[in-house]
């Protein structure tokens, strides 16, 4: 595992390459902007939010849990999200694990 | 992402097993249901709570749907209860396992139960029946309304006006699924469950239904054909009760865990087992 990045930047660039992954496109083939919806304007489907889940633990670690996020969450949330609350989420976990650290 | 060999079929898993070992993890296997249904709905909603609460969750891909592999043919009931039997060989789960269905996925919990009565330790279905002759006729219905609309633009701009885009989307792959194979030719074949069938299912069964969805006409129809079943109706929801209700049905499988986990274990401590 790499160790995380610290900037909210970087954990945007993280998602976008995830995404670019996922959709199986070259890295900037799709512009992405924060306030993307995964959905409606990226055309991902729910199982490929599985697969993001997957990759963000592949990236960040098991603290870093999608699948715990979305359970919590209405459908229409979910369907709703944006690449920047995807983003503040990440990033609002990995501030989580560096105070417990403390 | 873990991807076995079910019946030389790939098939997409997850496994999200519980931290704490030191005492009996019991097994929940989530089923999905058919045509846009994928892991997704139970990944999503169940799977990392009820992993949390101590509980190994299993959930795939059935075949033809989310990341496994997606064959022209092969899609009897028979088919889908044979891949779960050879899925959970493959992954070494050998001990009775708590079957969560939903729609379909309920559908084929009931039939591997009969099949393989040692295997289920219990069933949650959610808005599912068992393969009876009336839920073959209604699969046959469901099919043909379901292609007669897909072939008419006017029922997309209505299914995406009414629910939105994403819906459309999971529409269209539907659509794709019942055109690229022989699923809706298969699925209701079964084989279906005589009165002896829906007997051999032995095990407690939990059915969730909504008020307003699919056995709405009969709501304790499951109860009565089956040996050891409790209801719960869900008032005002639709066939829906998965994603729309999830914290719902997560609060009512965490209970039936419990209550049954610890009539087994106390079960097998008396060396009665």
């Amino acid at each position: 595992m790499i160790p995380p990045k610290a900037s909210d930047t970087a954990v945007f660039d993280d998602i976008c390459t995830i995404v670019w992954r996922v959709l199986d496109v070259e890295p900037g083939d799709i512009e992405i902007t924060p306030d993307d919806s995964l959905t409606d304007d990226l055309g991902l489907e729910s199982i490929d939010l599985v697969t993001i889940g997957a990759m963000l633990i592949e990236r960040y670690g098991e603290q870093v849990n999608l699948a715990a996020h979305l359970a919590e969450m209405d459908i229409d949330d979910v369907i709703a999200l944006r690449i920047g609350e995807l983003a503040d989420f990440v990033t609002a976990r990995l501030a989580d694990e560096q105070l417990a650290e403390r | 992402m873990g991807m076995a060999t079910v019946n030389g079929l790939e098939t997409h898993y997850q496994w999200m097993q519980a931290r704490d070992r030191s005492r009996p993890v019991p097994t929940v296997v989530c089923v999905h249901g058919l045509g846009y249904d994928s892991l997704a709905s139970f990944y999503l909603t169940l799977a990392s709570p009820v992993s949390s609460a101590g509980i190994d969750v299993l959930t795939y891909d059935l075949r033809g749907h989310g990341r496994s592999v997606r064959p022209p043919t092969g899609y009897r009931l028979a088919d889908f209860v044979d891949d779960l039997e050879a899925l959970l060989d493959e992954l070494g789960v050998h001990h009775p396992v708590h079957l969560v269905g939903n729609s379909f996925g309920g559908t084929i919990a009931f039939s591997f139960a009969a099949k393989y009565p040692d295997r289920v330790a219990s069933i949650v279905s959610i808005e599912a029946e068992p393969a009876t002759e009336p839920w073959s006729d209604k699969m046959g219905r469901t099919f043909r309304n379901t292609i007669e609309a897909m072939g008419d633009d006017r029922y997309l701009g209505w299914v995406g006006e009414t629910f939105g885009s994403h819906y459309v989307r999971l529409t269209k792959a539907a659509a794709t699924v019942i055109r690229s194979t022989t699923l809706v030719e298969e699925v209701a074949l079964g084989p279906l469950l005589d009165a002896d069938g829906l007997a051999a299912i032995s095990c407690p069964v939990l059915s969730i239904l909504g008020s307003d969805g699919f056995q709405s006409d009969d709501l304790h129809a499951v109860q009565s054909s089956l040996p050891d079943c409790r209801t719960e109706v869900i008032d005002g929801q639709n066939h829906s009760v998965l994603v729309e209700r999830h914290p719902t049905v997560r609060t009512m499988l965490l209970s039936w865990i419990a209550e049954h986990e610890t009539a087994r274990f106390a079960f097998a401590e008396d060396g009665a087992a």
